[in-house]
């Protein structure tokens, strides 16, 4: 057998704060192959990236390349040995071109002076060598994600990577952009090239990969030919348990339209248009998916909807009362909730206990406090109720929040949002990068609350989430809502070509 | 150990440092280094000597007096700081609310007369009224004109000393003294001494109290939950639906309370008659002492103690030494640097007991 281009040899790595991400982790890379590492969030796939790429050090076995221990220290050894890293948050000069971004740091010079021919010309050589077709003179900023995605790898492939981490490539990419992706893999590996893919989507694991490593809780649970795994089986490996079948759709009838979104409009700071007369409903008991690729407008409607933004045209009302552009309490106060995107940017104080998070939408109505005054001992039991129900691993409600999980945070939120049976709830990215059983309990917690009769807007980059959950779905795109589709009638693959603007037809409107 | 533990620990260690540092710059200009370092950590100390009449005298005690006069008005002007920090709005105007809240208790004391119970809370709450007062305007201006806290608070600054000397010079002023001041302020209206030959009152008591009243405002107080929320994570604050603007403009304005009561001490305790020379610049050492206490209104007390104890040794160190008394203004910048390093001294998570939960690393 040859030597592996990289052996991971019980591999552990134990951060100050006690976490032992990496257990023992065994695993090779052989050149030519592609090989994906999969995991829950949590089980220690970054990490192997991290120690990979040099952004952090083992603390205990070691790392071998080309059959050789290597001390790789520094972003700067790993790529001198020939390692390149494709984050999953790209990292390009917007205002450059293309061939600039691919030669940044390495530039060809002429004088003293960057040789724009040359790093043209070198930058079409390179792409063309791996089938990669780019315009090396093109503006980054104008460019769709997967071409970007395709730039930031040539970026690697110029300082000489031989062996290419993609951190969950597929994240932000439509699914035409994915197999699109795919495809530059192939070439990649045919011309030479070993590509690490980590993802926790296992339809693309069998797609694209050779073979698989998964890991859990830090170790390595099973290496093999992906071909002779099936995607029950990778996924057990996963989360050490078989996967439930996924929820099902409400089959019973819909009560009447609760929520009205009447031709909502938006401008931000800059000039440029977000939202356009964007017009839906959404019946009691119902859940409207809003697919589309990120950045096309899901923000501002969000932002609106819970009335931290105020519309510059149009509102939405529920039970027939305007509730945008009255600021979020006015909201709040009609029955409307959300859980917003990022967790840790809007959505949670890390600084804070548990408990304190849990009251911050409802801190100033009884029993939480009285006369202006907090009663400590009703928001601890309030919260203690709610870790139970939700089953959040944490040791009391006085536990920071930011010492939680992603998933155990965001089950926190849903709590809190749900907390005072909204009338309507918007969800955006509820299930974004939590682990999979939180992910199914959230699903289920938003299913239920539509059982109940509550009306749901979820906006999902995850497609199959969108599919999976909505009783309707609307796509955005360019802030305009060009499709509507009931459940069931539409399948990733055509709403990925409204998604991309390839096909409008005008909204249905009831 | 626990997380006051910890905050103490660390304080201190800050303070070591900054004195260590410190001495260095000292040894470079100073021929006794040793000797004004002595009198810089000893000399605010009270003496025990026995007297030549066999029995035990208490000396120095003006200087213990010093120590505990300037540690009440650090209190109040380093609550003044940490209620708006908290939020984080980093209002520096706690100065002009000090000069605007001691003009406001010293024209009360004069205008009306009554016994104490009546004319000293009547001018005790005019100095927290416009402090109040005073921190509203710097509020009203960022909620509605989005202007800069920093800045309006250190303008302001300016416009309140001007008042000051405005009001004592035109309207206030004695003719009968011999120097631009108010009249004595009637007695009244002076607070009773406690210690003999000292300035030390009642408000010796008073100022742990208001720390308290501090942190219950803080921290069992609905208002006190937005002012906190708002500084933790101001994106989440508006998500969830705290009045963004009436808690920007409150957390600066309560704050103008304690630098109100701040006046009152000065006006109605140490002064006893305000001239229209009072240096400004209390203020500045109110910030050292919050970032000192981190905020933490039961920290305060023990910061600004710890301070005024350095304030006057430093006095004593520039008497007895030939260390000027600048000495203290590096030392007060050093202070700020190590307290503003975040993360100096030892790693404080390896204090922290394991964790019964993984945190998640990936």
């Amino acid at each position: 057998m040859t030597v592996p281009l990289v052996e991971f040899r019980d591999v552990s790595k134990l951060y100050p704060n006690g976490t032992l991400a990496n257990d023992g982790v065994s695993f090779t890379l052989q050149a030519g192959e592609i090989h994906a590492i999969v995991g829950e969030n949590g089980a220690g796939k970054s990490t192997v990236m991290k120690l990979l790429y040099g952004l952090e050090r083992p603390s205990g076995g070691m790392v071998l390349l080309d059959g050789v221990p290597a001390e790789l220290r520094h972003p700067r050894d790993a790529i001198a040995a020939g390692i390149g890293l494709v984050a999953q948050h790209l990292s390009l000069v917007p205002s450059f071109t293309a061939a600039e971004n691919i030669v940044l740091g390495h530039e060809p010079l002429h004088r003293g002076l960057v040789d724009q021919s040359r790093a043209i010309a070198e930058s079409l050589a390179l792409a063309r060598r791996f089938g990669l077709e780019i315009d090396p003179q093109a503006h980054v900023a104008d460019l769709s994600l997967g071409m970007r995605q395709r730039i930031e790898i040539l970026k690697t492939l110029y300082r000489g990577a031989r062996l290419l981490l993609l951190d969950e490539p597929t994240a932000v990419l439509t699914p035409q952009e994915i197999d699109g992706l795919f495809l530059a893999i192939r070439r990649l590996v045919a011309g030479g090239i070993t590509v690490v893919i980590i993802t926790h989507k296992l339809s693309e694991v069998k797609a694209i990969s050779d073979r698989v490593t998964v890991l859990r809780a830090g170790r390595v649970t099973g290496t093999a030919p992906t071909r002779e795994l099936d995607e029950a089986a990778i996924a057990e490996m996963m989360v050490g348990r078989s996967l439930m079948p996924p929820p099902n759709r409400s089959t019973g009838p819909r009560g009447r339209t609760l929520v009205e979104a009447d031709r909502l409009s938006f401008v931000n700071g800059q000039g440029s248009v977000r939202l356009r007369d964007a017009s839906f409903h959404i019946a009691a008991g119902e859940i409207l998916g809003i697919a589309g690729v990120e950045g096309n407008g899901q923000n501002s409607l969000a932002r609106i909807l819970s009335g931290i933004a105020d519309p510059c045209a149009g509102e939405a009302r529920i039970h027939g009362h305007a509730f945008t552009g009255r600021g979020v309490r006015h909201a709040r106060r009609l029955g409307v909730a959300a859980v917003s995107e990022d967790r840790l940017h809007d959505a949670a104080a890390a600084a804070f206990s548990i408990a304190d998070n849990l009251i911050a939408t409802d801190y100033f109505k009884p029993p939480q406090s009285r006369l202006g005054f907090l009663r400590p001992g009703a928001i601890a039991t309030k919260a203690q109720e709610v870790i139970q129900r939700f089953s959040v691993r944490a040791a009391s409600s006085a536990v920071r929040m930011g010492a939680l999980s992603g998933g155990n945070m965001q089950k926190l939120i849903l709590a809190r949002e749900l907390a005072g049976e909204p009338a309507f709830l918007i969800a955006s990215q509820p299930t974004r990068g939590v682990d999979i059983g939180a992910a199914r309990f959230l699903r289920g917690e938003l299913l239920a609350l539509r059982d109940r009769g509550g009306a749901i807007l979820l906006i999902s980059a995850d497609l199959e989430e969108i599919l999976a959950l909505s009783d309707r779905i609307a796509v955005l795109f360019k802030g305009e809502i060009t499709a509507e589709f009931e459940a069931g009638t539409a399948d990733e693959r055509e709403l990925g070509l409204y998604m991309t603007g390839l096909q409008r037809r005008p909204a249905v409107v009831a | 150990m626990t997380v006051l533990g910890r905050e103490i620990l660390r304080a201190m260690l800050v303070l070591a440092a900054a004195l260590a540092v410190g001495f260095i710059v000292t040894a470079l200009v100073s021929h006794e280094p040793l000797k004004a370092y002595r009198a810089l950590l000893t000399g605010a100390l009270p003496e025990f000597a026995r007297g030549a009449d066999g029995g035990w005298a208490v000396r120095r005690v003006t200087r213990m007096g010093a120590v505990l006069e300037e540690a009440i008005t650090l209190t109040f002007v380093g609550l003044a700081v940490a209620i708006p920090f908290q939020a984080r709005q980093f209002s520096i105007g706690a100065d002009g609310q000090v000069f605007l809240g001691a003009l406001a208790a010293a024209a009360v004391s004069l205008a009306i007369g009554g016994p104490p119970f009546v004319v000293i809370p009547a001018a005790c709450l005019a100095a927290m009224t416009a402090g109040f007062l005073w921190g509203l305007v710097p509020g009203l201006l960022k909620a509605r004109f989005d202007a800069n806290e920093i800045v309006t608070t250190l303008m302001l600054n300016i416009v309140a000393v001007q008042i000051y000397r405005l009001v004592i010079m035109d309207l206030m002023n004695d003719p009968a003294a011999g120097f631009l001041t108010t009249p004595a302020l009637p007695l009244p209206s002076v607070l009773q001494v406690m210690i003999a030959r000292t300035n030390v009152t009642a408000m010796l008591l008073w100022a742990p109290v208001a720390a308290f009243a501090a942190w219950l405002l803080m921290r069992r107080t609905t208002l006190g939950f937005e002012i906190r929320l708002m500084g933790e994570n101001p994106l989440f604050a508006a998500r969830a639906g705290v009045p963004i603007i009436r808690t920007t403009v409150l957390s600066i304005a309560l704050g103008g309370v304690f630098a109100g009561l701040a006046g009152f001490h000065i006006s109605n305790a140490l002064l006893k008659r305000l001239p229209v020379d009072l240096n400004p610049g209390i203020g500045f050492s109110g910030i050292v002492v919050a970032l000192i206490a981190r905020n933490n209104p039961l920290a305060v007390p023990f910061a600004a103690l710890a301070y005024a104890y350095l304030q006057v040794g430093a006095q004593v160190m520039e008497r007895t030494s030939d260390v000027s008394r600048e000495m203290v203004l590096i030392l007060q910048a050093l202070i700020v640097l190590f307290v503003a390093s975040d993360r100096f001294g030892p790693r404080l998570h390896a204090f922290r007991r394991t964790r019964p939960f993984r945190r998640r690393a990936a």
